[in-house]
Parts: C-alpha cells; sequence; structure tokens
C-alpha cells in the first residue's frame, strides 16, 4: 500500500545539508504496523513526516519516492497533498495530545472542523454525531465533545486525539511516541484502544518510539534506525530476539527485560553521529565495539538474513559471536576508554535540526 | 461566570472610587482657583470671598470631597470657570467628537494592523514580512502631527479633497440630536484626515504586537496537527493561530483606547478638531479646574470601563480563563 524507496531528506543548515534520512526502504502493508526505533535524531520522525510532507522549512525530500497506492506523495502539487492524503490518507498523533489541540476551540468542533474539511457533503450534525461516536468508542463519555482540551486528563486528551487521527478512517495513522508523555498504566491501555481501532478500520500505522517494550507488544515488523538509515529490519520477534545489528544488540541492553530477574542495563557509549556530508563506511562504526577496517571504509549495504529480515552490516553473518559478546559490558565499556576507536568529527547535536522548531514556512510554501 | 463578573464589578466600582479620590486631590493641590484667573485690579477681598463662596471653594476639605462626589453620582460634573456654564454640557459633545475621531480610527487600525500582523508572521522570513516590517516601523516612528501634515498638503492643499479641519462646514449650525449630528456624509467627510492619521499612527502596534505573537503560535504543536490535518493555509492562519495570537490584544486594545482619548490632542490641534484633548489642555492653561476635572473625569471612565470589557471579552477568547 506504501512503499519508500531509496528516500533521502535534508535540512538546510549553516554547517550544510544534515543527511537526516539517507536511503530508506520500507513497505507498508494494509492493517501492519511498523515500529520505527532509534535514538533522537536517528531519522524516525522525519521518515515519517516525509510521507505527509510535514516538513520544517530547512528540510526537502532530496531523492527516492513515496507511493501511496501507485501515487508518488513526493510529486503531488500542495493543494493534491492537503485534499487527498494529509488526515483522509494518512493522520497522525502527536506526543503530546495536549498541545496538539487548539486550546481556543473545543475537541468536538476540531474533529468537526477537520471532518468537514475533507467532506463537504456530511452535515454538520452528522459530523458532530460522528465526533461523539468516535469518543464512545475509545471510552471517553460522548458528551465531553464539547470540552475544551484543558479540561482533559493527559490520557483522556491522548484518547481525544486518537479519535481526531481516527475521524477520516485513514490508511495509515503515524504515531509519533504517542504514549511517551504517559503514565505505563494509561500506556498500556493507550495502545490497546489504537490497536484495536485499527483493526476495526484496517488502517495501518507506523509506530515511533524509542521505547523497545512498547514495539514488541505493538508492532509486526520493526525497523531499527541509526544515522537515517534503517540498519535493522525484521518481524518484532527476530528483531527483540534474534537481532544481527551491534546497535540492534546495543538497544536492546539498554532497556530491561521482565523475563529475566536481575539484568545490568548497559548503554551505547558516545553520541549519535554527525549527519552533515557524511563520510564512506558504516556510520554505527565509531561506536561499534566489532568494528573492522571494512566497517570505516565502505558503506554496509542491506543484505537478506532469513525471510523478512535486513541487515546493514559487514559482520552480520558473525551473528552468534556478536549476540555473546554484546551481551558483556566490558565489550562496550571498551570502547568508551579507547580514544582511537572513535576518530568522529565533531559532533553537532543533530536532534536540534531535526525538529520542527520553524514550520512557519512550510505552510506559505502550501500556497 | 456569574461569580466571575459580579467579582469584576466589584474591583471596578473601587478602582472608580480610588479614581476619583485622587483626582480630587490631585486637584486640590494644585495652585490656582477661579479668582486668579479673574483677577482684577480693583478686586476687593469681600468680592474674591465671594466668588469663593459661590464655587464652594471656603467650604472645609471634606465637605467638598463628599460634595463632589455626591455631584458625579448625580452626573453633574462642576460648573466652568471659564464658560460659565455646566462642564457636563461643554464636554459632553467634545467627548462624543472625540470618541467618534478615536473610535473610527482605532477601528481602523487594529482590524487592518491585527490581519496585516498576523499575515507577516505567516510569511516570516520572506521579502514580503521584511517589507511589511520597514512599513510598519516607519508608522512606528512617524510623530501624528507630521503625517497629519503630509495628509493635509497632499488631499486637502494640492489635490483639494477634503476639508481642512473642523467637523463640518464653517458656519453650519450644528444639527441638533445625537445621529443628525453624527451620522451624516458632512462629518464623514470631515471625519476621514484626521481619522486617517490616527489610523496609521496606531496602525503599527497591533502589526508589531500580532506579528510576534503569532510567530510563536506558529510554532506550537498545534499548528503542525492543523497542517497535518489538510486544512487551507488561510484558515490555519486566520482561523486557529490568528485567533490564538490575538488574546493579547484584547489588553492592549483596552489600554491603548483609553489613552487615546487624551492622546488626540495632537490629531485635534491639526485638523482644528472640537474634541476632550484640546479641551482638557485650554483648561488647564486657563485654571478652569472644574473642566479638566471633567475631562479627566471622562478619560478615565474610559480607561476603567475599556478594562472591564478587556477582562470579560478575555473569557470569550480564552476558554482557559473561564473558572479563574
Amino acid at each position: 500500500m506504501l512503499s519508500i524507496e531509496n528516500l533521502n531528506v535534508y535540512y538546510e543548515t549553516e554547517e550544510g545539508d544534515v543527511h537526516a534520512v539517507d536511503g530508506v526502504n520500507l513497505e507498508l502493508e494494509r492493517n501492519e504496523t511498523i515500529g520505527l526505533v532509534g535514538e533522537s535524531g536517528c531519522g524516525k520522525t522525519t521518515t515519517a513526516k516525509s510521507i505527509i510532507r510535514l516538513l520544517a522549512t530547512n528540510g526537502r525530500i532530496a531523492d527516492g519516492t513515496i507511493e501511496f497506492e501507485g501515487t508518488d506523495i513526493t510529486e503531488l502539487s500542495d493543494r493534491q497533498l492537503r485534499k487527498q492524503i494529509r488526515w483522509n490518507e494518512v493522520s497522525m498523533i502527536p506526543q503530546n495530545a495536549m498541545n496538539g489541540f487548539d486550546p481556543v476551540y473545543t475537541v468536538g468542533e476540531q474533529i468537526v472542523e477537520v471532518i468537514r474539511a475533507h467532506e463537504s457533503k456530511t452535515s454538520k450534525n452528522e459530523a458532530w454525531e460522528r465526533a461523539r461516536d468516535l469518543f464512545d468508542r475509545l471510552g471517553i463519555e460522548s458528551d465531553r465533545v464539547t470540552d475544551y482540551p484543558h479540561q482533559f486528563s493527559g490520557g483522556m486528551a491522548q484518547r481525544a486525539m486518537v479519535a481526531l487521527a481516527l475521524a477520516l478512517s485513514p490508511s495509515i495513522v503515524l504515531a509519533d511516541e504517542p504514549t511517551t508523555a504517559l503514565d505505563v498504566v494509561i500506556q498500556d491501555r493507550i495502545l490497546r484502544v489504537i490497536k484495536d481501532l485499527q483493526d476495526e478500520l484496517n488502517s495501518s500505522m507506523i509506530l515511533i518510539t524509542h521505547d523497545m517494550s512498547v514495539v514488541s507488544e505493538t508492532c509486526d515488523d520493526i525497523a531499527v534506525m541509526y544515522g537515517g538509515r534503517i540498519v535493522e529490519y525484521a518481524d518484532a520477534e527476530t528483531v527483540i530476539k534474534e537481532p544481527r545489528h551491534p546497535y540492534t544488540l546495543g538497544l536492546r541492553n539498554s532497556f530491561p527485560d521482565i523475563t529475566q530477574d536481575s539484568q545490568e542495563l548497559i548503554s551505547i557509549p558516545g553520541v549519535p553521529p554527525d549527519l552533515v556530508d557524511p563520510d564512506e563506511g558504516c556510520k554505527f562504526a565509531p561506536r561499534c565495539p566489532f568494528a573492522e577496517d571494512q566497517c570505516w571504509e565502505e558503506t554496509p549495504q542491506p543484505e537478506e538474513y532469513g525471510e523478512n529480515h535486513i541487515v546493514e552490516c559487514h559482520r552480520a553473518d558473525e551473528v552468534e559471536h556478536l549476540q555473546e559478546e554484546a551481551k558483556k559490558r566490558e565489550t562496550w565499556m571498551a570502547m568508551k576508554d579507547d580514544p582511537n576507536a572513535a576518530p568522529t568529527k565533531d559532533v553537532k547535536d543533530v536532534k536540534d535540526v531535526n525538529q520542527p522548531a520553524d514550520t512557519l514556512q512550510e505552510g506559505s510554501h502550501d500556497d | 461566570m456569574r461569580k466571575f463578573i459580579i467579582r469584576r464589578i466589584a474591583y471596578l466600582l473601587l478602582t472608580y472610587w480610588a479614581f476619583i479620590t485622587v483626582l480630587f486631590v490631585i486637584f486640590r493641590m494644585t495652585p490656582g482657583d477661579p479668582t486668579t484667573m479673574y483677577v482684577v485690579e480693583g478686586m476687593t477681598e469681600a468680592e474674591r470671598q465671594a466668588t469663593l463662596e459661590r464655587y464652594g471653594l471656603t467650604d472645609p476639605l471634606h465637605i467638598q470631597y463628599l460634595n463632589y462626589v455626591g455631584d458625579l453620582l448625580r452626573g453633574d460634573l462642576g460648573f466652568s470657570y471659564r464658560y460659565n456654564t455646566s462642564v457636563a454640557s461643554i464636554l459632553i459633545i467634545k467627548f462624543w467628537n472625540t470618541i467618534f475621531l478615536m473610535a473610527t480610527s482605532l477601528l481602523i487600525a487594529y482590524s487592518i494592523g491585527i490581519l496585516f500582523g498576523a499575515y507577516l508572521g505567516w510569511v516570516r522570513g520572506t521579502a514580503k514580512e521584511k517589507g511589511g516590517l520597514l512599513l510598519a516601523l516607519i508608522f512606528r516612528s512617524s510623530p501624528e502631527f507630521w503625517i497629519g501634515i503630509v495628509l493635509l498638503s497632499v488631499f486637502v492643499f494640492r489635490l483639494g479633497w477634503f476639508p481642512w479641519g473642523g467637523i463640518r462646514a464653517i458656519g453650519a449650525e450644528a444639527p441638533v440630536g445625537f445621529t443628525s449630528r453624527y451620522f451624516n456624509r458632512e462629518f464623514a467627510y470631515h471625519l476621514f484626515l484626521p481619522a486617517l492619521t490616527g489610523a496609521i499612527y496606531y496602525m503599527a502596534q497591533p502589526i508589531l504586537l500580532m506579528r510576534s505573537s503569532m510567530i510563536s503560535v506558529l510554532n506550537s504543536d498545534f499548528i503542525e496537527i492543523k497542517k497535518a490535518e489538510g486544512l487551507s493555509p488561510t484558515r490555519i492562519v486566520y482561523k486557529h493561530a490568528a485567533r490564538n495570537s490575538m488574546l493579547p490584544m484584547a489588553t492592549v486594545i483596552a489600554l491603548v483606547a483609553g489613552m487615546s482619548i487624551g492622546g488626540s490632542l495632537v490629531i485635534e490641534t491639526v485638523f482644528s478638531w472640537p474634541g476632550m484633548g484640546r479641551e482638557m489642555v485650554e483648561s488647564v492653561h486657563h485654571n478652569d479646574y472644574p473642566m479638566a476635572m471633567g475631562a479627566f473625569f471622562l478619560m478615565g471612565t474610559v480607561v476603567i470601563f475599556m478594562n472591564f470589557l478587556a477582562d470579560i471579552a478575555y473569557v470569550y477568547l480564552d476558554p482557559r480563563v473561564r473558572y479563574d
């Protein structure tokens, strides 16, 4: 249904173009949920936002295609994008629902607004009826549609945001860390509600998160992103249990596993790479305890290991050795102490450039 | 909501009382009385006393204060030394002249200023914004009298499109009755240039304020969601971003509206507009204290009342303050 090919998204900065997304390929089927996992600034949000071309002013899709049911979204005019794709086919759930609503209108008014903006035939009453119905299905009292956003609790606001996101029964929902701001119990409930409705509407979802436990429960497939590339892609179970990429192994170490009694959390030393005019070679090499000469010189290409399991790593076939070594703290700590191991360029905070802090211009381009 | 309004009215009364008292005290502290104005060489002490007594100026201060408050409650602003008639009868006409002038100016200034400022915030970083900003800064730094003189020299002395001043043709009788006085073509014709002068002068503030307010609102998460919703840019700018950016404007409008009543002096002078601003200055010059007090009283009334309106408006503009 959705097919992203060789997507390259650059952000223009004073230092040069930041290659925030650098050759991403992704296929999303109907009713499938893909988790995008990775550190801040690895390009997961940029990838998702590219689908509705909601990039910051200085961002641009430099190369690649995003095909939705045969139409290349990157080729659409702003008007077509707005009328056909945005919210109609692809909607989103932001991290903080409370800030996702306009504070001066009731939640119902905002749901009705988006319904009526896309469906000119739907009457005001029908739209309100649908808003109430959505509230009802999401477990919010339907009378609360006339409440203002600030009158909701965090969890309720998030549900209301899900109602907004599903108002037009979109084909794809982009959920950008939808539960990060909530406590664990509510997190779980919200995820379940999203899942149920998604099944009912036969929608697909791209779930962005850095929380491994969230993806493992919710997603069919997981794409692990690093430095603007998908470094490992497989079904959720494989990524969690049998990962091959050292970054995934490291990421897994840094989250607690409830199936084990006591487990030491090991973080990956170092910082995300500088994405301004990146050099040849594996971007993870500076932080990788298994990096060899080849890793520094040659960018690893995606290789298939087993069905639907794609890894970008020169040493992915040494999986057993990697998995064994990666469990040890010393393996990662050695990296930290060895100054020769990481000849990084001075690292800028890539996160800043990725944030859509300045989305003003984007709007005026819409005209 | 009702509780909020009742409490707000209580504040209003309290503010009013404080204002009246300060006004009274200030004018009792200033030197001068009717006799210093009409000082005639041969005025005897007895005549002087009689004059003071006639105006109630021989009573003890607290009695004067009580009389003053009592008179105000009855709508009596006192007796003008200069015109030898009641202050209210003179001021009410000048007050409405000024109100019509300033209300028109501010209405134009704020409706255009808000829309234009919102637009500038939206096109931030482009040449359009820079041009608009330059225009706003020129408006802001041009003195009122200069704008007035430029308009006069172009539209009156060169093109002859408009009259040079006043509120009606020279020698014309003032129509009787409120509506026939203000709602006619003759008045509108005379109003145009002074109102335009005020509009230009007062427009810079809403433009600049709205622009910066817009810029911060446009950075909010919900604007991104509205874009993702596929709403049209116009809708996002005016229905969502501008609507949120308007909140600080309510307070500013109230303050500016109040101050403009006194600040209209310059425009009134340039265009010979018989308004409150000029009256206020002239009565101070002539030690006509009841008149000056009356003028200040009306001006303060406008400020207090506008602030009250702004507070009430806030409740409707921003749902988050409703139950405060």
